[in-house]
């Protein structure tokens, strides 16, 4: 697919099948099919990470072997597994707040999608580019906090409940030092848009012996990139940041009580929760999909993945902090931080430009 | 510190105890004496309990109540205060306290020792005396809806156990719900990840916060006593301790039972027998302790944490040389009464130069786990200064082994009341002085590391053991029956702590009673001391750190 400038995968679309002519109908239909194509790429992410690829990360970290039996290299088992959890009962607590308590699954992973419109898998392919287009990633994204909370509240049982509140807590605390540091990259490009905040980070930084190094936020404030690093962790739930969840002292917490498709939906909604954040990272720090040699899309995947393989690497590997401590972490530390970054940028930029 | 000159404690002797003069401490009160193998024992009334203990823990230093014995005779309930001193626990005193059958009332000991608490428990529990004055005495591993006390004499076990818990609950008790109240009341367990096994603690939160902390244990009661006093001292009984810490202590856990019979009817092990006892149990601690820092780290770091999978297969290996020794892989049942079941297996090379490869491999494993655990400093924020145990409570609740040594209690059965070939080695005591969760994870790390040079010793030692004396059983009668009414207590230190084992002979091949001190039982006592007030994840935190296990804490 060729990309031209400025025209995106809904237009691409209509032109393609001459949807042009059915007016805003025609629009809604182009919308959706290029809604669904960019669906069904983050859905398939999603899939080869659930069951798959989390468990070979993991087993690698570990020396372990995983699971090999299905397909080549087990890769059988994303299917196998997702019928096995698909076919399950699905079990309803007494007591539990329904309607809440059905909508909260489905919150949290449609959120993360939403998420996804306005993010450039490859030039042009992108759901829509509205001039605001970073606010309403934090927007949308955060509405996930929603869903936790809702799942935690409506499930009658304690341990839910305590998760839900420290699902909230949470993403309150890391939230904010988010958005600031999200804010100190808008600043250098002085948009909002999407297309904008990656077109300026294809421009030349330095040359180092012919070798272009590209103008990404990650090496222009590496301290900004960091810091959005650890909010994002915090975001997403993983260690060390994964106390919401924290299996062994809360059971799992806001996600308890869900078996079957709902916690298919959850487990689902994490994993898009988390490649939003590295779709977020890579398009505000590593240069969106740029790179040498490869087509767009891949070096766009690559990188996704890559903040998919540092979340399993810290949850192997690091600790998990207790809930007062991370709160802590959150308002005395990542927030100042965040700030004072904010406040530096400013001035930077003020004084060179 | 005080100043003060401490006063000489009562009784203590160059050449050990001087009973009678703990006896003139205690004057009029000692009704009678009797002779222990281990250790004289008192007689006292019911009404003097308190008094007695005091003047003992006060003023003749028994610092530490070992251990609660409660029996029935035929003419009599006995509940015996098995006494002992943390400075030395070869220094033992039983307090003996008959109450009449029609009327099995004694004073409580709690005030004076507060492992006493759970141990009277037990004792009302299983045997049904009633200790006046105990703050809470309530059925401990029985459901509360239990009928009879199961090792009385009167004990019916025919009779069906039907009341459920609504006909048992009392209908004029009030409701301590309170609709303003902001405390919240959670159940941990049954069934939770982070309790071990099947272990409810009742638990009050404000907010986060743990309030109150109430362990409900009992899930796992095996009758692992009265099973013991059904089986005969020669070869029925070695199979169980095997069973009560199942998390591949076993040749520790046979150890107190072998320590406890040798003693009792009087069997000389050969040094040889010893020597391999001594490596096996040492292999022993080296997996327990190994799983123990593996499920801390779950419980602290996090359920996809590598340091549990690397710490498992740490714990393989030593498996495969305990498999190779003993062959079995976890209920080993490779002690016999004055020995061991066979020798080392042959080739012997081929099994020692095991033994080296992983002796060799251990450093380098160690330092994985303090460059994953102790090393991390998310880690240190999570455990240095939570779960607090002060010596002084650690003492109080009856707290032994880890948990005590990290809490700078310098006790150790191993090498202050010698057995096997301890003494014989050059090894040390691991004490850390934190007192709190990072403490304990240190004291068993440092720990594996002392138990591989006490295993490398050995495997010199065997190596060059000559030929024909290899002894590995003492010369045992084929049906062991010591004299009726001796009693004995013997304690060895087993992976957790001090494992202990009380059993009377009433003259016939299987004990008339047969106790068991489970280091965990008590060692779970102290989890309200170090939990109440602070968060609830360092109330998981706190209770991996006791590295419990339930088949040893029910039995």
């Amino acid at each position: 697919m060729t990309a031209v400038p400025g025209v995106l995968l809904p237009e691409m679309i209509s032109d393609l099948i001459g949807l042009g002519e059915f007016g805003v109908v025609g629009e809604l239909i182009a919308g959706l099919i290029g809604a669904t194509l960019i669906g069904s790429f983050v859905l398939l992410n999603a899939a080869v990470a659930g069951p798959w690829a989390k468990r070979k990360i993991t087993a690698a970290f570990t020396d372990r072997i995983s699971v090999n039996r299905v397909g080549p290299a087990g890769l059988g088992t994303i299917v196998v597994d997702s019928l096995r959890l698909l076919s399950k009962e699905l079990i309803i607590p007494e007591n539990v707040d329904r309607p809440a308590w059905d909508l909260a699954p489905i919150l949290v992973p449609l959120s993360a999608l939403l998420g996804f419109a306005v993010i450039p898998l490859h030039p042009g392919i992108q759901v829509a580019d509205p001039e605001i287009g970073l606010v309403y990633v934090f927007a949308v994204s955060s509405l996930a906090s929603l869903g936790l909370v809702t799942g935690g509240y409506a499930s009658n049982n304690k341990y839910s409940l305590l998760g839900g509140l420290r699902a909230l807590a949470q993403n309150l605390a890391y939230e904010i030092p988010l958005v600031v540091t999200g804010a100190s990259v808008v600043i250098f490009v002085g948009s909002l848009q999407i297309t904008e905040i990656i077109a300026v980070q294809h421009e030349t930084l330095i040359n180092v012996g012919g070798v272009r190094i590209p103008q990404w936020f990650a090496f222009v404030n590496p301290f900004a990139f960091v810091l959005f690093l650890a909010a994002n962790m915090a975001e997403v739930g993983r260690n060390p940041f994964d106390t919401p969840e924290a299996p062994t002292e809360i059971v799992a917490g806001y996600q308890t009580e869900y078996g079957s498709v709902y916690f298919v939906l959850y487990y689902l909604g994490e994993f898009l929760h988390i490649f939003l954040g590295g779709a977020i990272i890579a398009t505000l720090f590593l240069g969106g999909w740029h790179g040498p040699v490869l087509p767009g899309i891949v070096w766009f995947t690559i990188k996704i993945w890559a903040v998919f393989l540092l979340t399993q690497w810290a949850r192997s590997a690091v600790p998990r902090v207790r809930i007062d401590q991370l709160i802590e972490i959150g308002w005395k530390g990542l927030l100042e931080l965040s700030f004072a970054n904010l406040v530096l940028t400013a001035i930077i930029v003020g004084v060179i430009s | 510190m005080s100043l003060e000159e401490p006063t000489p404690e009562v009784g203590v002797t160059e050449e050990g105890l001087d009973y009678d003069a703990l006896e003139d401490l205690l004057g009029e009160t000692v009704r009678d004496r009797e002779t222990h193998v281990n250790a004289e024992g008192f007689v006292i009334g019911p009404d003097d309990v308190q008094d007695v203990l005091y003047t003992l823990r006060d003023e003749a230093g028994f610092d530490h109540l070992s251990l609660v014995t409660a029996q029935e005779y035929e003419d009599r309930y006995e509940s015996i205060y098995h006494l002992k001193k943390y400075d030395d626990p070869t220094q033992e005193l039983s307090v003996i306290v008959p109450t009449p059958r029609d009327d099995p009332v004694s004073q409580s000991a709690a005030p004076v020792y507060r492992t006493a608490d759970w141990h009277e428990r037990e004792a009302y529990d299983l045997v049904g005396i009633e200790y006046e004055g105990h703050p809470d005495l309530r059925r401990i591993l029985l459901p509360r809806t239990w009928q009879g006390h199961p090792l009385s004499k009167d004990y019916d076990q025919d009779k069906p156990q039907i009341v459920p818990l609504e006909a048992h609950k009392n209908p004029i008790a009030d409701d301590h719900r309170d609709s303003e109240s902001d405390t919240m009341f959670l159940n941990i367990g049954p069934h939770h990840p982070a309790t071990h096994g099947v272990l409810h603690l009742k638990t009050t939160l404000d907010g986060e916060t743990v309030v109150d902390v109430d362990p409900d244990i009992g899930y796992l009661h095996r009758c692992e006593e009265q099973m013991c006093q059904e089986g005969t001292y020669r070869h029925q009984i070695m199979p169980y301790p095997d069973r009560w810490d199942y998390i591949s202590s076993g040749l520790l856990n046979e150890w107190a039972y072998a320590r406890a019979i040798e003693d009792m009817a009087e069997i000389e092990v050969p040094e040889y027998a010893q020597v391999i006892r001594t490596m096996g149990a040492e292999l022993s601690r080296i997996a327990s302790h190994t799983i123990a820092v593996a499920t801390y780290a779950l419980d602290v770091v996090g359920d996809f944490t590598a340091t549990f999978m690397y710490a498992i297969k740490d714990r393989e290996v030593v498996q495969n040389i305990l498999e190779d020794l003993t062959g079995q892989r976890l209920m080993f049942n490779y002690l016999r009464v004055g020995g061991v079941a066979w020798d080392l297996p042959e080739p012997r090379e081929e099994f020692f130069e095991k033994i080296r490869d992983f002796l060799d491999g251990l450093p380098q494993s160690l330092e994985d786990y303090h460059n994953l655990l102790t090393a991390n400093e998310i880690f240190q924020m999570r455990t240095i200064d939570t779960g607090t145990l002060d010596p002084e409570a650690a003492k109080q609740i009856g707290a032994t082994g880890p948990v005590a040594r990290g809490s700078g209690i310098d006790y150790d059965i191993r090498r202050d009341d010698p057995y096997g070939y301890y003494d014989e080695l050059d090894w040390d005591v691991v004490t850390e002085d934190g007192c709190d969760n990072f403490s304990r994870v240190l004291v068993r790390l440092r720990e594996v590391e002392e138990s591989a040079r006490i295993i490398e010793q050995c495997v010199d030692l065997l190596e060059d053991w000559p030929e024909d004396e290899r002894d590995i059983q003492a010369n045992v009668p084929r049906t062991l029956k010591p004299d009726a009414d001796k009693e004995v207590y013997r304690a060895v230190e087993g992976a957790k702590g001090e494992l202990g084992i009380y059993m009377r002979s009433d003259g016939t091949d299987k004990p008339a009673r047969f106790k068991i001190r489970s280091p965990c039982f008590s060692n779970l006592q102290t989890l309200p001391e170090m939990s109440e007030g602070e968060y609830i994840a360092d109330l998981i935190a706190s209770l991996g750190s006791l590295d419990i296990v339930l088949g040893e804490v029910d039995r």
